[in-house]
């Protein structure tokens, strides 16, 4: 016998899109693959680096599109465009200044997240792939940093670019010609800023954005590694789904994350030097604080000459950069546990310490120069 | 039972983390209202803020005895004040899970208040002492480093080696005695915890029963209105964080000064009309006399004419004198 539907089961308008939608593209599927991905030992915050990095890259995007409206990448229009933003467009001043210190945080977020990675043995197999992904990604951020840093086109932004093409050139082989590339001419001028425009707002979120998606079709097809610690059978009493804890703990850490940038925009907002002319005055050159500790590296006199230049600007990051990308591969060994890795403990920690050490000497080094 | 180091960090690690998201928004709408200045010690304020477990009482303590100037602003007294209730349930959840999970140990009634008073009684007794050991350390070993630089033998060292090895001397030296110091500190801590630990019953039920228990206890009894509290709460900060952000920038750079601009008087419609009466009722006036003057003179002049005419036609040509102004 056929019943007639009873009012309580008759779809809403908005049900009847979802299941015109799910009809299409399988949408509850799509939402249950997302959603009830399990979590191996259940939700930590210290899983939630990742989607505060894919939220801040979502913010910069949105408020480089905004700042786009307003901004001409001409050598002569640079600079004006960027004070009429700060000075005469309604609320100009905090896109930029949040744009400038969510670059910050990206930073910052990318390092935690790489840590965290690190330290857990995140990269051990079967997550090889995602761990080189990932160096990329590490990767695009630095050069968004750089990229970035010319295109207010004041004294900071061109002689710190200056600095950093100058450190590019002692590669050999192509670096004469990836500082010819970049500059376009015989010093800083137009077709520098053109070239670092185009890299910034097209290359770069285009690699990011094709890499990001990569990075986590990788992470959702291997699965997360969960805690280092503890028995399978305490793992699996633990495992839980990816909503709706994880996914708190996400919103909340990019809330945080949010308020905090919001926060350094508005006490400490971007404002410009003079605008860039080839004479620095006394103006001491300077890149953007993630690579001061580099830029110190570089002042020591062991790596002063041509090749200690090579050496210490290339040579050395590469090298360990290149460690990094063959770290998987070196460490077979499946223990995950840090504190029964001793070498990996103590190498992380060096590592970190030197960062902090050459940050710390080269703000003490612009105190003496100043 | 482990040991005192791994309860004190176990307990103390989380219930930093645990609390901060909450505090950390209690500290931005501080900031926001101008409680609370955005200070160069910002990265030691941090610290202190994020380790209120342990600084709550010891802050004070602190700013009477070694260091008056720990943040500036007022609402930084009534931010650790405000710390305490989140301080709380933070050590409860924790400490309960850490009972319930490693130890397999039945909570006590009220176990996140009375670790949490114990714990920040430690703080304030064992921080002042962290802060003194610390804080000669560092000056010694920056003044030795500084010392050694300046000996005939290290002269010629260059400034960024100097500065490198003088970091690596004094950091290293500071920084070693800070670690001792604070796993002094959190074993003092681990052993308030254990203490606690001995006298509790052992808990009942498989691991993933325990598990369970102290997972809801982080799930709020009312979700709906957990999340429409929250809701809320966002949408009014919201509010008030784009109603009071300055549209132009409150750091204008030396070339795009706004000039001064003086502010034009108040426009008062009825005042304006009256007096506009008055004037055009004056002018009125004034226009009128002048006719009245001029109707005079010119009856003066034809009257004077019609004399002169008879009497001298000659005259006729004599300069006229104007007539007076009003």
């Amino acid at each position: 016998m056929q019943q007639t539907p009873s009012s309580s089961t008759e779809l809403t308008a908005l049900e009847k899109v979802i299941a015109f939608v799910d009809e299409r593209v399988g949408l509850k599927t799509i939402q249950a693959k997302m959603l009830n991905e399990p979590v191996p030992g259940g939700s930590r915050w210290a899983y939630v680096f990742g989607s505060i990095l894919l939220f801040i890259f979502i913010m910069q995007a949105v408020t480089g599109i905004l700042l786009m409206f307003y901004y001409v990448p001409t050598a002569d229009h640079a600079f004006a465009s960027t004070q009429y933003i700060i000075h005469e467009v309604d609320y100009g001043w905090f896109l930029l200044s949040y744009h400038f210190w969510g670059s910050t945080a990206m930073v910052v977020c990318v390092f935690a997240h790489m840590s965290q990675v690190f330290l857990w043995g995140a990269y051990k197999s079967p997550r090889e792939l995602i761990w080189l992904v990932g160096l990329a990604l590490f990767g695009i951020v630095m050069g968004f940093g750089f990229t970035g840093y010319l295109l207010p086109w004041d004294q900071r932004a061109y002689w710190a670019t200056t600095v950093g093409v100058e450190i590019m050139d002692k590669t050999p082989v192509i670096g004469d010609f990836m500082a010819r590339f970049l500059k376009g001419g015989a010093i800083p001028g137009q077709m520098t800023l053109s070239r670092f425009f185009v890299v910034h707002v097209m290359i770069l979120p285009a690699a990011l954005m094709g890499l990001a998606g990569l990075h986590i079709f990788l992470f959702r097809a291997a699965g997360p590694a969960g805690p280092f610690r503890g028995t399978p059978e305490e793992i699996k009493a633990k495992t839980d789904y990816f909503f709706p804890r994880q996914i708190w703990k996400d919103i909340v850490g990019m809330i945080t994350v949010f308020f905090t940038i919001c926060a350094l925009a508005f006490w400490e907002p971007v404002v410009l030097l003079e605008e860039a002319t080839p004479d620095p005055g006394d103006y001491h050159p300077e890149p953007e604080w993630y690579f001061l500790f580099l830029f110190q590296l570089l002042r020591l006199k062991m790596f002063g000459g041509e090749f200690g230049q090579f050496l210490g600007a290339m040579a050395l990051p590469g090298a360990f950069m290149a460690l990094l990308a063959a770290l998987p591969f070196i460490d077979k060994d499946p223990e995950r546990n840090i504190f029964k890795r001793p070498i990996a403990l103590i190498g992380w920690i060096v590592v970190m310490a030197m960062i902090l050490l050459f940050t710390v000497a080269a703000i003490i080094n612009r105190e003496f120069l100043d | 039972m482990p040991s005192p180091v791994k309860l004190g960090l176990n307990v103390l690690w989380s219930t930093c983390w645990t609390g901060f998201p909450i505090k950390v928004g209690i500290c931005l709408l501080f900031m926001a209202l101008g409680l609370i200045h955005f200070e160069t010690r910002i990265g030691l304020a941090f610290l202190m803020y994020l380790a209120s477990p342990v600084t709550v009482f010891a802050m004070p303590i602190l700013a009477m005895v070694a260091e008056p100037h720990l943040g500036e602003g007022a609402g930084i007294a009534l931010l650790f004040l405000i710390c305490i209730p989140i301080d709380i349930w933070a050590t409860g959840v924790v400490a309960k899970t850490l009972f319930l999970e490693k130890l397999r140990l039945e909570p006590q009634e009220g176990l996140g208040m009375s670790l949490w008073l114990k714990t920040a009684l430690v703080g304030a007794l064992f921080m002042p002492i962290l802060w003194v050991v610390v804080g000669f350390a560092t000056e010694t070993s920056i003044s030795l480093s500084h010392g050694l630089f300046e000996t005939e033998m290290l002269k010629a060292v260059p400034v960024a080696e100097k500065i490198g090895i003088e970091l690596t001397l004094w950091g290293g030296a500071s920084t070693t005695v800070l670690i001792v110091m604070m796993l002094l500190g959190v074993s003092l801590v681990g052993r308030v915890i254990r203490s606690a630990a001995q006298s509790a019953a052992p808990a009942s039920g498989d691991y993933q029963a325990l598990v369970t228990r102290w997972d809801l206890m982080r799930v709020p009894a009312d979700q709906g209105l957990m999340l429409t509290a929250t809701t809320l709460v966002g949408l009014v900060l919201s509010m008030l964080f784009w109603s009071g952000l300055p549209v132009s920038t409150p750091h204008p750079h030396e070339c795009c000064k706004k000039p001064e601009v003086k502010a034009a008087p108040l426009y008062k419609p009825v005042d304006t009309l009256n007096k506009a009466e008055k004037h055009v009722a004056q002018l009125a006036a004034q226009v009128e006399a002048i006719e009245k003057q001029k109707a005079e003179e010119e009856a003066a002049k034809d009257k004077d004419k019609g004399k002169a005419g008879k009497a001298k036609p000659a005259d006729a040509k004599a300069p006229v004198k104007a007539p007076a102004t009003p």
